[in-house]
């Protein structure tokens, strides 16, 4: 058969990215995931102890967004995945209507900005809190680092990984069938995180290594009371590689998990997504790369943080 | 015609499904008939576009659907389809599945698919349940949600299989009903067990059997062939092949000799089906 692709039908897939949007947004799953995320990031400042001028203020801000990632990132996978396969139970009419299951598949990617919005709500919430608590002088920000590299940081490892999170759960709905599937993934995506990246996060040499791993901290150290693993007591670290490149990185995987998704659709192997396909790959290395092999190049240490108490 | 099918053969896994099937179908209604396993469903899938044949030629409203993806799509942008088991999104209403169809079927202004999906449950009896979780509902009203989905922008041709399953009397003849309006611009080619369905709704029918077809006329003429081969007696005939004892306390014999006393009866579709596929038929050619 010629593969001679029909015009394309733009606000179809916009009606129904928003059908899609609609029913993730009220996925009961989704919306707890948002509520726990945005609650402990309330309750998490209430346990901060740093402390300057006799105020207790925010604390190693670089490492909050775990929360989104935790809470958002892997109930939308789970989401994701339940909506993706949803509609598979109708495949057989839908399947013979003119939308084809990529039209389908990109109506669920588009709909994971969804957890996307949520996650840049959450930073929302975690700079109000910053802005009413303060953070210690020798907090990672200024001078160690610029803006732009703290915004990187806090948007990669939050609202991407939320959207990341989600478009993961796309490509597992679409590819794996075997019931619990979506659960195995987040269990694979947080070993991958902590094994992939904990052999090298500490060390000078192969710290950069750890940038191939879907979420890679960049903070280490806190409010321990002795040295861990290099960091002296109540101090933070800023580990090495750029987080600029990181991000970008980050989206690449975002846009490779669309088109794996989509791949699954045989109508839709053509040679431009092929291109992309392959586009994207090279992409996703080159931005590791440069991710691991630019920026800070070193452990950086920040001075000692009081703590109340 | 909407649906040409010469020669068309289809097999799972070395099992002939069907095997060199002619059809030709234009607008009306067309009942397809036959045992489990006769591959009505095989040849609705292929008329649907949801498989593809083995072999043969497939036209599909003037189309070839093999030409190329874009004239399968067209083909699809003109056809509705109910499978024989439809599966449900579990959290969807019965309003949002049916729109979730008809963004499928490109029906992009929000206004207008709306009052297309309010009409198509208005037409199956389910408007008062458009707001009621799928999952909530009853076998016969989620088939019904089924054919609502495949009626949506009335299509040119429509292909249901075993669209009555689970309906009850009411309700089937409000699929009659609606199915006959339907046939009038469209053409519908259902399946179904229910020889009084066909007998009532389609003008033309076809029966099937082991992938063959065993025949391909109008009602009547299918029923004219069970003339003077139907009897009814008072007593039993153990000895008939297709016999039973009406609700009138009566025996009905279809086919073999006639019984002693017994008196001719009216043919029904049923009957001539089972003359034609029942224990007693002629067996089919290799």
């Amino acid at each position: 058969m010629r593969f001679t692709l029909p015009e394309i039908r733009r606000a179809s897939l916009t009606s129904m990215v928003g059908i899609e949007a609609r029913r993730f947004a009220k996925h009961p799953l989704f919306v707890i995931g948002v509520l726990a995320a945005y609650g402990v990031a309330v309750w998490a400042s209430t346990l901060d102890t740093a402390t300057s001028g006799g105020e207790v203020h925010v604390e190693g801000v670089l490492a909050h967004p775990i929360v989104p990632a935790f809470f958002i990132g892997l109930t939308s996978l789970v989401v994701a995945a339940s909506l993706t396969r949803s509609t598979d139970v109708a495949a057989e009419a839908m399947g013979t209507a003119p939308g084809s299951e990529a039209r389908r598949t990109l109506a669920v990617a588009g709909a994971c900005v969804v957890p996307l919005v949520a996650g840049l709500g959450w930073l929302a919430e975690l700079f109000v809190i910053v802005a009413v608590r303060g953070t210690h002088p020798n907090e990672l920000w200024f001078p160690t680092v610029n803006d732009g590299y703290v915004w990187c940081i806090l948007l990669a490892l939050g609202p991407v990984s939320c959207l990341g999170g989600g478009l993961l759960g796309v490509l597992v709905g679409r590819w794996l069938r075997f019931r619990g599937a979506a659960v195995v993934a987040v269990v694979v995506v947080v070993a991958v995180d902590m094994l992939g990246q904990m052999p090298y996060a500490y060390d000078d040499d192969r710290a950069s290594f750890r940038l191939w791993v879907p979420w890679a901290m960049f903070h280490a150290g806190g409010a321990t009371e002795e040295e861990l693993n290099g960091i002296p007591a109540y101090s933070q670290a800023l580990l090495p590689g750029n987080p600029a490149w990181y991000l970008v990185y980050l989206l690449v995987l975002c846009a490779l998990a669309v088109v794996g998704a989509i791949w699954h659709d045989r109508g839709a192997r053509t040679p431009r997504v092929r291109l992309v396909a392959v586009g994207l790959l090279v992409a996703a290395i080159g931005c590791f790369l440069l991710a691991a092999l630019t920026g800070i190049s070193d452990v950086v240490i920040s001075g000692p943080i009081d703590q109340a108490g | 015609m909407s649906v040409e099918l010469n020669g068309v053969g289809k097999s799972y896994g070395g099992t002939p499904a069907l095997r060199s099937v002619d059809l030709s179908l234009g607008t009306g209604v067309t009942g397809l008939l036959g045992p489990n396993g006769a591959g009505k469903t095989t040849l609705l899938r292929i008329a649907a576009t949801s498989i593809a044949a083995d072999g043969g030629d497939v036209r599909l409203l003037g189309r070839d659907p093999h030409e190329s993806h874009a004239e399968l799509t067209e083909i699809r942008r003109e056809l509705g389809y109910l499978p024989q088991e439809l599966g449900y999104p579990s959290d969807m209403t019965t309003f949002g599945f049916v729109e979730y169809v008809a963004v499928l079927k490109e029906w992009d202004e929000r206004r207008a698919r709306h009052r297309e999906v309010r009409r198509v449950l208005d037409l199956v009896g389910l408007g008062d349940l458009a707001g009621k979780r799928v999952s909530r509902l009853s076998g016969g009203q989620r088939r019904r949600a089924g054919l609502a989905q495949a009626l949506i922008g009335s299509p040119r041709l429509l292909v249901l299989d075993e669209p009555t399953t689970g309906l009850d009397p009411t309700q089937r003849a409000q699929l009659r009903r609606t199915l006959s309006v339907v046939g009038h611009e469209s053409s519908v080619l259902l399946s179904t067990h229910q020889t009084e369905d066909v007998a009532a709704l389609c003008e033309r029918v076809v029966v099937l059997a082991d992938g063959q077809v065993r025949f391909d006329g109008t009602v009547v003429d299918l029923v004219a062939t069970a003339v003077g081969q139907v009897w009814l007696t008072d007593s039993a005939v153990p000895q008939a092949a297709v016999t039973w004892r009406t609700g009138t306390g009566r025996h009905r014999v279809v086919g073999g000799p006639r019984p002693p006393g017994a008196e001719a009866a009216e043919p029904t579709l049923e009957d001539a089906y089972l003359l034609m596929l029942g224990p007693d038929a002629a067996p089919l050619p290799a």
